[in-house]
């Protein structure tokens, strides 16, 4: 490897520079840190981007920080896995900044506005650290890093419910966090490193007398992501924290930070422990039996709370509950089809889902709507925002030819691999329901209200809906062209299955 | 001339509709003229697109063309056989008479109404020239979709409720039928349509085999309209407009019917089929649907309801005809694709005329209408007895080679089935033919001689002409039989 | 019951007491200051359990100066891990003081109860 090939580095050092020159910036100049902030994801985003040709299923790019050899330094070690949640957050990143420029200057007072970029920025970095870093201590600092910025940014606006789930939120990270610290600390005790392929290495040989620890500390880190990534009985948090927090925060956390969570379980279980830990495999495999049910009770009940919503925001919530469901259980299906299709939902409910919540953010921000039967006719009033939405709902239900079709097509291959007909059953049903709750919503937008003639276009500003439609175009894109990371993702999967 | 060939030519004519699209939203509202030009036109291009591949299609020989793919079974690919050639060319046909028509009948929300039409065109074509089941089922859940728009374009309460019965009916269908590929995929060898069978006894089983069977004809069903799935039909035919609803009956239903085409033909193969016993299941529920329906048809009292119960009815022909597993049923099974659509499209469309003109949909209050609408009653007339199977109709010849195929698989009592049919089909059609020119007083004032415009008259008697057409010259190369032979040929 | 052994590893039962204290009264205070407060009993639990984990019996602070004697020393790596997690353990326990005092103006109370019943308002 080059010496001089700093990137993987880089792409935390940089969203981490800006971070700290946001709020100097904004002491010169406030109307200066939108830009700033837009440069500094572009450039992260260009770095991540950057590093697609180098890294190829089973050749991970490993970089080491401060050039100590692990297991004694920190590794960044970047695997197919990692790249592809680095490149999705780098550049909805982009995105999510554009669109903030002018819906958050309505939300927060301008001296406060260059601390709610610092907030963009450190989140970003701690995301990007967290999913290519090799270290385990160093993955647990980093998930508190967003964790934390994620209280913050849930109550940015100061608005009383917001405060009132931020601090929610924050109880049930803050113990979740403390869960993984222990598990952590279960590891170290029996493995004596914090690096996750040293470890993995030591686990494989673990002396029987060690099992036990070791099997308990999977139990509380698949504890304490599950909380992180709102799996079903653990996701009381989410529906509130993500329908009242400002429109493109709403998006950031459920497009990436909850599949933080998801990434976390997905570290765990493979990259850590693997299919042949210690010849316990039996109980992994359980184990790994019971996330997946988790994930498909996740599947049915947040499609089914999602059809009771009356409040658009809340319905697009909860319904991020049920996606969660399908990346976790296509992760656990012990299926390469599987995890590569747990892994395209990733991207698909990233692009879908943030698309969902910054059109929600342009009725909001325009008309002053939450409710969904308030949006009659908005689709003749506001045809970019409403249609972006009916785009990216074909991906959310998973209709053909979007790109959570492609991910559901995996997930179903996935399940039919293992034999677990009753799971495809499940995410059949899951893609039945999320056609009612979306469906519903693009039928009030189109097909109800006044008729054509007698409206006037009120669009949002297009710094707002530009974003909207790029992502819902995405979900098309992506769906279409699904050779271009469905490859590498189900190779990827498959090594991770041999090893 | 090698046996395939790989061509651009299917995906223009896939992308030639959206041309139409892209009329409707740039001209839509501020330049109708040039906007009508741009639906016509478009549809005509494609149209005229479709017809060099004819040659090909004639001798049996494939086009293809690679689109995206990636992973197990994600393939998007085309393919045009004889099958998709003529399920094609009828699909360019029929549309192109619903889009003329469509001139003078829609007044309002025009823009949505032929942007979705134009999508729904493109989407069919799709189904038609899918190389395997994976574009197949794309193309077939766009369709699903984008036919909503259509069915509740009037956005009244009965259109709404219309609306919801059909989303209620196909989305989970859809579920359903992505369950049956994925099994086929992973049961199957491939998803590739080849003209023969891809999923074999040996290797599956007969439990697996007859599942994945019973999901197809559910997934498929829907659409195909075989009993009980049915009941979204006789709620969004009235629902739609007239041209809307000769498309829905007319080519829409016969995407199902397409689907289990590919099905029989190049998912099981008829061996197969026959070896698994499941035909006669088939085939009595297809007897009962024509039964059934044919009566429901007959209580009817609103015209397009009971046009609605008779496509029930007729769809259920086609699939009488190919579970019959012998030649002279699925030529008289696939004909019907065509000729039914002809038939039924020339029905709803003067049923469309009936109502823009006289603002009536009741058959009981049509008494005298003939000597109003002469020219779209004759129209009319003769659909109807196409229907009952008249000779020299184009109903005839589908009854005809139906009661050989019944012969020819030795189940000759479904020939009853047939028979019976038309007994209730001239029950149901000729009253109103019988009303509308024989009854009713000729010197009331309501009903002067009035012809309807010429955009609305056209497609009605070209739809007409083509129920005797296809009767008569029944051979002549390009016509359905000719194709349709193709096709058998390369099956049994 | 060994009482002998439990005595042995008093720290790593202390640890687990604690723990459970914090979860409980993390889950049934209403009061949002001794909701956090249990927290920190959580978190500090935890780290109880690691330093014990780094314990070396009868082992020197681990300092080692150049040409110093081989000498016993605890092992220094839990020790930096609590450093960290204290670290992240205040600015936690920071942003939810700063939130409770937003949450006090904005609803004049810290009782849990108290908040959940005022959604409508």
């Amino acid at each position: 490897m080059n010496a001089s090939f700093n990137h993987p580095v880089l792409i935390v050092v940089v969203p981490l520079l800006f971070a700290a020159l946001c709020p100097i910036i904004g002491l010169i100049r406030r109307s200066l840190v939108v830009w700033l902030a837009l440069f500094g994801t572009a450039c992260t985003s260009f770095l991540a981007l950057s590093l697609i040709g180098r890294v190829t299923p089973g050749n991970d790019l490993s970089y080491h920080l401060g050039g100590w050899e692990p297991p004694w330094g920190i590794e960044i070690r970047i695997d197919t896995f990692g790249l592809l949640m680095v490149c999705v957050i780098s550049t909805l990143g982009i995105l999510l900044v554009l669109y903030s420029w002018k819906y958050m200057e309505r939300e927060l007072p301008a001296n406060r506005l260059s601390y709610y970029y610092t907030l963009l920025m450190l989140i970003y970095t701690a995301m990007l650290g967290f999913s290519i870093t090799g270290d385990i201590f160093n993955m647990f600092v980093f998930m508190e890093i967003f964790a934390i910025t994620s209280y913050a940014l849930v109550a940015v606006t100061g608005e009383k419910r917001a405060l009132r789930a931020a601090f929610k939120y924050l109880l049930m990270g803050a113990t979740s966090s403390v869960c993984v610290l222990l598990a952590i600390t279960f590891l170290y005790s029996v493995t004596g490193s914090l690096n996750m392929l040293d470890i993995s290495n030591t686990l494989a040989e673990l002396s029987p007398d060690y099992i036990r620890v070791a099997l308990a500390a999977l139990v509380f880190f698949i504890t304490g992501f599950s909380v992180k990534a709102a799996l079903f009985p653990v996701h009381v948090w989410l529906p509130e924290a993500h329908s009242i927090a400002p429109s493109p925060v709403s998006a950031l956390l459920s497009a990436l930070v909850i599949k933080m969570g998801v990434f976390g379980i997905f570290r765990i279980l493979f990259t850590v422990y693997g299919p042949g830990f210690a010849n316990e495999t039996a109980n992994w495999k359980s184990l790994n039996e019971v996330v997946a049910w988790a994930a498909a009770l996740s599947i049915l009940a947040g499609a089914a709370f999602a059809i009771a919503q009356k409040d658009l925001k809340l319905m697009i919530a909860y319904s991020s509950i049920s996606h969660i469901g399908y990346i976790v259980l296509g992760i656990c299906l012990l299926s390469y089809h599987g995890t590569a299709g747990g892994f395209y939902n990733v991207l698909a409910h990233a692009m879908g889902k943030a698309s969902f919540f910054l059109v929600a953010g342009c009725f909001l921000y325009k008309k002053g709507f939450r409710r969904i039967e308030d949006l009659k006719g908005l689709g003749r009033s506001m045809p970019i925002s409403s249609g972006a939405f009916a785009l990216a709902s074909l991906s959310v239900i998973g209709l053909p030819p979007s790109a959570g079709f492609i991910a559901k097509w995996n997930i179903l291959w996935g399940c039919l691999d293992s034999r677990k007909y009753l799971f495809a059953g499940v995410v059949l049903l899951g893609s039945v329901l999320a056609a009612v709750y979306c469906l519903k919503v693009v039928y009030y937008l189109f097909f109800t209200g006044p008729r054509m003639r007698d409206t006037r276009i009120e669009e949002a500003p297009a710094a707002m809906y530009v974003p909207a439609a790029l992502l819902s175009l995405g979900t098309l894109f992506f769906g279409i062209f699904s050779g271009l990371i469905l490859p590498s993702l189900n190779s990827a999967s498959r090594i991770l299955m041999i090893r | 001339m090698s046996r395939e060939a790989i061509s651009i030519l299917p995906i223009l004519v896939i992308f030639m509709p959206w041309v139409s699209l892209i009329g409707a939203a740039v001209f839509g509202k501020r330049k109708p003229a040039a906007a009508r030009a741009v639906y016509v036109g478009g549809t005509a291009a494609t149209l005229l697109l479709i017809v060099p591949m004819f040659p090909r299609a004639l001798e049996g020989l494939v086009i293809r063309k690679h689109l995206a793919g990636s992973g197990p079974g994600i393939s998007l690919a085309l393919r045009v056989d004889t099958m998709g050639f003529y399920f094609a060319l009828l699909l360019a046909v029929m549309w192109l008479l619903a889009v003329i028509y469509s001139l003078g009948y829609i007044h309002g929300r025009q823009t949505r109404y032929y942007c979705f039409l134009a999508l729904n065109f493109s989407f069919c074509l799709g189904v038609a020239f899918s190389a395997n089941m994976f574009t197949l089922f794309v193309f077939y859940e766009l369709m699903s979709l984008f036919t909503y728009p259509l069915i509740i374009h009037d956005e009244t309460e009965v259109a709404r409720k219309a609306g919801f019965k059909y989303l209620a009916y196909s989305i989970p269908a859809g579920a359903v039928l992505l369950a049956g590929v994925i099994l086929q995929f992973f049961y199957g060898d491939t998803l590739a349509f080849l003209g023969r069978s891809t999923i074999h006894l040996s290797q599956v089983g007969k439990p697996i085999l007859l599942v994945i069977f019973s999901i197809y004809m559910l997934g498929f069903g829907v659409k195909a309209c075989i009993m009980p799935l049915h009941g979204w039909v006789p709620d969004a035919h009235p629902a739609a407009p007239a041209p809307a609803s000769a498309l829905l009956s007319g080519v829409i239903l016969k995407v199902g019917i397409f689907g289990i085409v590919r099905v029989v033909y190049d998912v099981y193969g008829v061996e197969l089929l026959e070896a698994l016993g499941v035909s006669l299941w088939m085939l009595i529920v297809a007897g009962i649907t024509i039964i059934t329906a044919s009566l429901f048809a007959m209580s009817q009292d609103d015209l397009k309801r009971r046009l609605a119960y008779s496509s029930v009815a007729q769809v259920s022909y086609i699939v009488l005809g190919l579970f019959l597993l012998s030649p002279a049923g699925a030529v008289g099974g696939l004909l019907h694709i065509a000729h039914h659509a002809f038939m039924k499209g020339t029905l709803f469309l003067c049923s469309g005329v009936i109502m823009h003109e006289t603002g009536k949909r009741n058959i009981s209050e049509m008494e005298g209408i003939g000597k109003k609408l002469p020219l779209t009653m004759g129209a009319f007339t003769v659909a109807s007895l196409g229907m009952i199977g008249i000779p020299l109709t184009a109903g005839f010849i589908t009854k005809w080679e139906l009661g050989v195929g019944a012969l020819q698989a030795h189940r000759p009592y479904f020939i009853a089935v047939l028979l019976i049919s038309s007994l209730l089909n001239a029950v149901y059609f000729l009253p109103i033919v019988y009303a509308a020119f024989f009854k009713g007083d000729s010197k009331q004032a309501g009903f002067p001689r009035n012809e309807t415009s010429k955009k609305m008259l056209v497609p009605v008697l070209a739809a007409g002409a083509f129920v005797i057409i296809l009767g008569v010259f029944v051979t002549v190369p390009g016509l359905p039989y000719s194709l349709v032979k193709v096709v058998v040929g390369s099956v049994f | 019951m060994n009482w002998s052994r439990i005595f042995q590893n008093l720290n790593y039962a202390v640890s687990l007491l604690l723990f459970l204290m914090g979860l409980y009264t993390l889950a049934m205070k209403p009061n949002l200051i001794k909701k956090i407060m249990g927290l920190n009993i959580l978190e500090t639990s935890v780290f109880l359990f690691i330093v014990s984990i780094g314990m070396v019996d009868s082992g020197q602070a681990p300092v080692m100066a150049h040409g110093a004697a081989q000498q016993v020393v605890v092992n220094p790596i839990p020790q930096a891990l609590i450093l960290t997690g204290i670290v992240v353990a205040v600015s936690t326990t920071a942003v939810s003081l700063s939130l409770c005092i937003r949450i006090h103006q904005k609803y004049g109370s810290l009782d849990a109860c108290e908040i959940l019943g005022r959604e409508v308002a």
